[in-house]
C-alpha cells in the first residue's frame, strides 16, 4: 500500500505562505477555471466528480452547494468547518498549515459557485498557530486580490473572516457552529431546514469541512473526470487517515479510497503496535465510530467496506488499541470525553451522555452490576434513535460495539465487586 | 495581557468596523484574548453597536470554555 499525495503533495516543499511557490506547483489553476465558468457550471463538476464530505457524514458535496445555489434568498454565507474536534482526527491541521493557499482557493472557488460574499474559516481554538497563519494568509490574499473586490479581475467579490473555536467539541457539528458565529451559545438544530435552506442569519450557508474543500481546486484544475480516476467508482479521491493510538508511527497519511485494507494502513504505515501485541480493536473513523474487532480489519478502505464491517469511515480518524487492554476503559476513555460535550439542545444526548459516563466510571471503578450492562445498551440504543445531531447519534455506538464484541471484559468488571 | 483601557478597546473596534453580527463573534474573541476577560463595559458597547441582545451576548459568553467575565486572579 502506497501514499498518494494529492492533496498533502505541497505539504512541507514550501513556505506554506508563499504565493509564488504555489502558484508554480499548479496552485490557482482550479480558481482561474472556475472563475471563466458559470456558478452552476462549477456546481456541475463538483457533483461528476463525486466529491463527498470529509468531516464525518459523507453528504455529496455538489447537492449541498446546488441547493444554496438555488435558494433566492441573499446574501449567502460559505464556511469552511476547521474545528477539528474529533477524538484521533487531527489531518485538518496538515492542510491548514502545510497546504493554506489550496484551502483557500477552495473556499474562494465555493463562495463563488453558490453566490457568497462572505465566507468565514472557523478554526478550532486549541490550533493557536494556525489561527495566527491564517490571520496573515487572509492579509495576503487581499493583496494578491484573491479576496476582496473583483478577485482576480472577475467581477466576484469575497470577503472572508478568520474565527477562532473557543474551546466546544460540538462548536465543529455544522449548525452549533452556525449558532456560534451568530454569538449564540453553539447548539444544534432541527433539520430540515438544512443550512443550504436556512443557516448563518436565516441565509443560505454552505459549511465544508476543510479536506473536502483542499478537493475543489484538484476537481477544477483537473476536470471531473480525470479526478475520478482516483479512488473507486463510488468513493473518488483520496482520504487522509489520521493514525493514532497504540500504533509506533502515529501520523496523516493520504491514501487513495479502496487501496488497500485497514489493516494494511494500520501495519504497514503504523509500523505494528506500541507493545508489539495483536491489535483488539480499531475504531476507523474517530472517536464516535463502532470498535471494529482485531479480527476484521481485512476490510477494503472505501465507505462502504467499512459499513459492512460494521462501523463507518467518518471523520477517517484510525484509532487502534492492542491486546491487554481492556474494552472498559476504551469506552471510560472515550466517555469521559464526550460525557461533557453534549450542547444540551435535546433530551436523548443531554441526559443519555452523562449517564452512560456515569456507569462506565462506575463500571470501570468495579463498582457495577448486570444492570448496568443492560441500561447501557438502553440509553445508548435511544441516544442513536431520538438525538438531533450527529454526535448523540454516534457518541454511543463504540460503547454498544464494545458491548457486543467484549462481553467478557465487561463481565470481569462486573465481577470484581462480588469477589 | 493588557488592563482593560477604552483606547485599546476603542482600536480594536475601529480594525473591525463598521461592527455588525457578522463580526460579533470574531471582535468579542478578540477582546477576551486582548484583555483576558470580557469587560462588562465592553458587553454593552456591543450590544448597542449591533443590535444584539446583551442577554444573548452573555448567553455565548457564558458557554464557551474561553470566555471569562472577570479578570483571573495572578495567584
Amino acid at each position: 500500500m502506497k501514499e498518494r499525495k494529492v492533496l498533502t503533495r505541497r505539504v512541507g516543499k514550501y513556505e506554506p505562505l508563499d504565493l509564488k511557490a504555489y502558484e508554480a506547483s499548479g496552485g490557482l489553476e482550479g480558481l482561474r477555471r472556475a472563475l471563466v465558468l458559470k456558478p452552476e457550471e462549477v456546481i456541475e463538476q463538483i457533483k461528476l466528480s463525486g466529491l463527498t464530505g470529509r468531516g464525518g457524514a459523507a453528504f455529496p458535496t455538489g447537492l449541498k452547494w446546488g441547493s444554496a445555489a438555488q435558494e433566492k434568498e441573499t446574501p449567502k454565507y460559505f464556511i469552511c468547518n476547521a474545528d477539528e474536534g474529533e477524538l484521533g482526527t487531527f489531518k485538518d491541521k496538515v492542510l491548514l498549515d502545510g497546504a493554506p493557499w489550496a484551502v483557500l482557493e477552495g473556499i474562494v472557488i465555493g463562495a463563488y459557485a453558490i453566490g457568497a460574499q462572505l465566507a468565514y474559516i472557523y478554526v478550532k481554538g486549541e490550533y493557536e498557530e494556525t489561527v495566527k497563519l491564517w490571520e496573515k494568509l487572509a492579509a495576503e490574499a487581499q493583496k494578491a486580490r484573491l479576496l476582496g473586490t473583483d478577485v482576480l479581475d472577475s467581477e466576484f467579490s469575497l470577503q472572508l473572516q478568520v474565527v477562532k473555536g473557543r474551546g466546544l467539541y460540538i462548536a465543529g457539528e455544522e449548525f452549533a457552529l452556525i449558532s456560534s458565529l451568530e454569538t449564540r451559545r453553539a447548539m444544534s438544530r432541527l433539520k430540515p431546514p438544512y443550512p443550504s435552506q436556512r443557516g448563518l442569519f436565516g441565509k443560505p450557508t454552505v459549511v465544508n469541512n476543510v479536506e473536502t474543500i483542499a478537493n475543489v481546486p484538484v476537481i477544477l484544475a483537473k476536470g471531473a473526470e480525470e479526478y475520478r480516476k482516483l479512488g473507486t467508482k463510488d468513493d473518488p479521491g483520496t482520504r487522509l487517515f489520521s493514525l493514532s493510538g497504540d500504533v509506533k508511527e502515529a501520523g496523516v497519511y493520504e491514501v487513495e479510497l479502496g487501496s488497500g485494507t485497514l489493516r494494511e494502513l494500520i501495519d504497514e504505515f503504523g509500523k505494528g503496535t506500541t507493545g508489539g501485541r495483536h491489535i483488539k480493536a480499531v475504531q476507523p473513523g474517530g472517536g464516535t465510530s463502532a470498535l471494529l474487532a482485531g479480527n476484521s480489519l481485512d476490510c477494503r478502505l472505501t465507505t462502504e467496506a467499512i459499513r459492512k464491517a460494521g462501523s463507518s469511515i467518518g471523520t477517517a480518524g484510525v484509532i487502534v488499541y492492542e491486546q491487554g487492554k481492556s474494552a472498559v476503559g476504551i469506552v471510560r476513555g472515550l466517555m469521559d470525553f464526550y460525557g461533557l460535550e453534549s450542547c444540551g439542545r435535546c433530551a436523548p444526548c443531554r441526559i443519555g451522555v452523562v449517564r452512560m459516563k456515569e456507569i462506565v466510571e462506575r463500571l470501570s471503578h468495579g463498582k457495577g452490576t448486570t444492570e448496568d450492562l443492560e441500561q447501557l445498551r438502553r440509553i445508548g440504543k435511544a441516544c442513536v434513535v431520538a438525538s438531533t445531531c450527529g454526535m448523540g447519534q454516534a457518541f454511543p455506538l463504540p460503547v454498544l460495539s464494545a458491548l457486543e464484541l467484549f462481553p467478557g471484559d465487561f463481565e470481569a468488571a462486573i465481577a470484581k465487586v462480588s469477589v | 495581557m493588557k488592563m482593560f483601557n477604552m483606547q485599546t478597546y476603542q482600536n480594536l473596534i475601529n480594525e473591525h468596523s463598521p461592527v455588525t453580527p457578522e463580526n460579533l463573534f470574531v471582535l468579542i474573541g478578540k477582546i477576551q484574548d486582548t484583555f483576558g476577560y470580557m469587560p462588562t463595559e465592553a458587553v454593552h458597547d456591543l450590544a448597542a453597536k449591533t443590535g444584539v441582545a446583551e442577554a444573548r451576548i452573555y448567553g455565548a459568553l457564558t458557554s464557551y470554555k474561553d470566555f471569562k467575565l472577570r479578570m483571573e486572579d495572578k495567584g
